[in-house]
C-alpha cells in the first residue's frame, strides 16, 4: 500500500512538472513580448533591453524555465529585488506578488467551492434517492423534468436572474462581496449564498440523474434480490445494499468535480465581482499578465492532479474490488 | 405426518400492454420433510417466478392467487413485515449466479452475519463465529481467515458454497434452490450438488431444486414437477417420471438429457 502511494506521489510530480513546461512554453513562447508590455507606450530600446535583462528573457527558454521552478522552491532575484519562496513572480499589471495574490484569493474559492459541494451533494443526493424510491411516480417525473431543464441553464444567467429578482427587486439580499466570516457571518452567509446557489444547481441537477439512475440499477442488481432474500430489515437493505453500491461511484465524479472548483470558479466568481482565483484568472487573461495565467493553471493542474490521487486512494478505501490485496 | 410445504393452485400474473398474462398457471405441489423435489422446465417456463412467488420478492405488479402453505401457516397474502420474519430464517434461497448475487462490497462473514443477526440476533461477534462454522460446513477451507475475504477473492464454485453456507446458517425448513449450479463448470456442478444432498440429509431440510436439466434431477430428488410456459406438465415421484413419462413434453426433456446446449427445443 506504502509503495502504491509512493509510486502514486511520485507520478504527479512529474505530471505537474509537464504540465509545468507544457504552460510555460506556450506563454512565454507564443504570446507578445511581456518586455514590450510592461515597458509601456513611452518606450525605448534599451529599457525593454533591460526589462528584458531582469526577467531574464534573453536566456535560453530552458534556462528560463529552470530559474522559474527554482524560484517556486528556493526564490529568485529580479535584478535587484528578491523574491522570496515560493515564488511565482509579478503581476505585470500591478507588481504585486503573484503568490500573495494567491494566498488572498484562495480563501475565497474555497468559500464558493464548499458551500456550494454541500448544497449539490445535499439537494442532488437527496433529490436522486427520492426519485428512484419513488420512481414512475409524479415527483419522480417532476423532479427529473427539473434537473434535465438545471443542467442546460447557462451559470451567468441564472447568476444575473437571481441577482435581478433577490438583491436588485426584492432586496432580500446583499450584492455579493467577498467578506470575511470573522467580521460578519450573516453578512458572509448572505454574500456567498447566491453563488453558491448558481454553481450549485447544475451539479445538483447532473447529481439527482445520477444518483438516480446509479439506486435504479443497484436495485435490479442480483445482491439486492439476495439481501431482500435473507429478511433483512428494510433499512438495513437499503443502506447497505443500495446505497453503498449506488453512491461509491458517485464519489469519484464528486472529487473531480471538487477539485477542479478548487481551481476557481471562473464564471461564477466574475459575475458575482468576487475576488477569488477565477476571477483572477478571467482578469489576467484578459490583460495578458503572463505570470498570473502561468500560476492559475499551474494552481489548477495542482488541484486536479491531487484530486485525481485522493479520488483513486478513497476508491480503493470504498470498493473493496480495486483495494490492493496484499498477502 | 403432514407434508412440511403445500402449494395448492398457485398462479402468477403480470399485467403487460397485451393485458394479464400468467406466467405460472394453477400450480399445485407438496414438499414432504427431508425431501426434494425438482422443479424441471425450460427457460422461461415460470421456474423462478414460482421459487419468488413464494418468498413474497415478485417484480412489482405481479399478483398471485392460490394457497402456499409452510407448515400449516398461510404464507401469500402475508404483509411485508411478517413475510421478513420467514425470508431468510423458515424458507431461505440459493440463486443461480453466485457472483452477482453476492454484494462485492461487503466480506462474506458480513453478509453471512448480518442475516444470522437479523433472525436469531446476538452479538457481532456471535454471529461471525456462526459465519465461520457455516462456511467451515459447506467446505471452504481455512475459514477462520476467509470470513474477512470479499466475494471476488473466492472461485465460482466457492462462492456458490458460501451462498449455501448463508441459506442454511439460520436452519430453515426449507431451502430453494434455483439453478445453483447453471452457472458453474461441469465438475463444480457436481461437487455442489453432493455438497447440498450431504447438507440436506444431515440438517433434514426440504428442498426445491430448479433446474432446467433433468439430469440433475434425477440424482438428488424425491419427486418432481416438470413445467412447460407456466403450466404444470407433469408431476410424480422421480421414479415414475424417469421410467414412465406420461407426457410428451417430458419426453422430449429427457431425450434431451446428455445436454446439447446450443439446441433450443422449438
Ligand atoms: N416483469 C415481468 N413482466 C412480465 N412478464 C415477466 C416478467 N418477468 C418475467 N416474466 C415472464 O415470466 C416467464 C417466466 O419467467 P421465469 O423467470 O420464471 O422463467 P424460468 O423458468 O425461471 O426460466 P430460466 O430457466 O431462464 O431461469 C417468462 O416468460 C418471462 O418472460
Ligand atoms: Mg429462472
Amino acid at each position: 500500500m506504502t509503495r502504491y502511494v509512493l509510486g502514486r506521489l511520485g507520478s504527479v510530480v512529474l505530471i505537474l512538472l509537464a504540465v509545468c513546461l507544457f504552460t510555460y512554453l506556450i506563454f512565454f513562447k507564443l504570446s507578445p513580448d511581456p518586455a514590450v508590455m510592461i515597458c509601456g507606450k513611452t518606450c525605448t530600446p534599451d529599457r525593454i533591453n533591460s526589462i528584458r535583462d531582469v526577467l531574464g528573457l534573453n536566456q535560453p527558454i530552458l534556462t528560463q524555465f529552470w530559474e522559474f521552478l527554482r524560484g517556486i522552491f528556493a526564490g529568485r532575484q529580479y535584478g535587484s529585488v528578491h523574491c522570496p519562496a515560493p515564488c511565482l513572480g509579478y503581476s505585470f499589471q500591478t507588481n504585486e506578488s503573484v503568490w500573495s495574490m494567491i494566498t488572498a484569493r484562495l480563501p475565497v474559492s474555497i468559500t464558493v467551492a464548499v458551500g456550494a459541494a454541500v448544497l449539490w451533494l445535499l439537494a442532488g443526493v437527496i433529490g436522486g434517492l427520492v426519485s428512484a424510491v419513488k420512481q414512475g411516480t409524479w415527483w419522480d417525473r417532476t423532479a427529473m423534468a427539473l434537473a434535465l431543464g438545471g443542467v442546460s441553464i447557462p451559470n451567468y444567467v441564472l447568476a444575473l436572474l437571481l441577482q435581478y429578482v433577490l438583491v436588485v427587486k426584492l432586496q432580500v439580499l446583499p450584492f455579493p462581496s467577498a467578506v470575511p466570516f470573522a467580521d460578519n457571518p450573516v453578512l458572509w452567509f448572505e454574500s456567498y449564498l447566491m453563488p453558491w446557489v448558481v454553481l450549485a444547481v447544475g451539479y445538483a441537477c447532473l447529481y439527482a440523474r445520477l444518483t438516480r439512475s446509479n439506486v435504479i440499477d443497484t436495485l435490479s442488481e442480483n445482491y439486492f434480490r439476495t439481501a431482500r432474500a435473507k429478511g433483512l430489515s428494510g433499512s438495513l437493505i437499503m443502506r447497505r445494499h443500495a446505497l453503498r453500491p449506488a453512491l461509491t461511484p458517485i464519489t469519484t465524479i464528486f472529487g473531480m468535480d471538487f477539485a477542479g472548483l478548487l481551481g476557481g470558479a471562473l464564471i461564477t466568481e466574475t459575475v458575482f465581482g468576487l475576488n477569488g482565483i477565477g476571477k483572477m484568472a478571467a482578469d489576467s487573461i484578459a490583460k495578458n499578465d503572463q505570470p498570473v495565467i502561468m500560476a492559475v493553471t499551474l494552481l489548477a493542474a495542482f488541484f486536479v492532479v491531487i484530486g485525481n490521487v485522493v479520488v483513486d486512494l478513497l476508491y480503493t478505501a470504498l470498493d473493496p474490488r480495486v483495494r490492493v490485496v496484499s498477502s | 405426518m403432514s407434508d412440511l410445504f403445500i402449494v395448492d393452485d398457485l398462479t402468477v400474473t403480470f399485467p403487460t400492454s397485451r393485458g394479464p398474462v400468467e406466467v405460472v398457471k394453477n400450480l399445485s405441489f407438496t414438499v414432504g420433510r427431508d425431501d426434494t423435489l425438482g422443479i424441471v422446465g425450460e427457460s422461461g417456463s415460470g421456474k423462478s417466478m414460482t421459487a419468488l412467488a413464494v418468498l413474497g420478492l415478485l417484480p412489482r405488479g405481479a399478483q398471485t392467487s392460490g394457497s402456499v402453505r409452510l407448515d400449516g401457516t398461510e404464507l401469500l397474502g402475508k404483509s411485508e413485515r411478517d413475510l421478513r420474519a420467514v425470508r431468510g430464517n423458515a424458507i431461505s434461497m440459493v440463486f443461480q449466479d453466485p457472483l452477482s448475487s453476492l454484494n462485492p462490497y461487503y466480506t462474506v462473514g458480513l453478509q453471512i452475519s448480518e442475516m444470522y443477526q437479523t433472525h436469531q440476533g446476538g452479538s457481532r461477534r456471535a454471529a461471525k463465529q456462526v459465519a465461520i462454522e457455516a462456511l467451515e460446513r459447506v467446505g471452504i477451507p481455512d475459514p477462520e481467515r476467509r470470513v474477512d475475504h470479499y466475494p471476488h477473492q473466492f472461485s465460482g464454485g466457492q462462492r456458490q458454497r458460501v451462498m449455501i453456507a448463508m441459506a442454511l446458517c439460520c436452519s430453515p425448513s426449507l431451502l430453494i434452490a434455483d439453478e445453483p449450479t447453471t452457472a458453474l463448470d461441469v465438475t463444480v456442478q457436481a461437487q455442489i450438488l453432493e455438497l447440498l444432498a450431504e447438507l440436506q440429509s444431515t440438517t433434514g431440510t426440504g428442498m426445491i431444486f430448479i433446474t432446467h436439466d433433468l439430469a440433475v434431477i434425477s440424482s438428488i430428488a424425491q419427486r418432481v414437477l416438470v413445467m412447460r410456459e407456466g403450466d404444470p406438465v407433469e408431476y410424480g415421484t422421480a421414479e415414475q417420471v424417469f421410467s414412465d413419462p406420461q407426457h410428451e413434453y417430458t419426453r422430449m426433456l429427457l431425450d434431451a438429457v446428455p445436454r446439447i446446449d446450443d439446441e433450443v427445443p422449438a
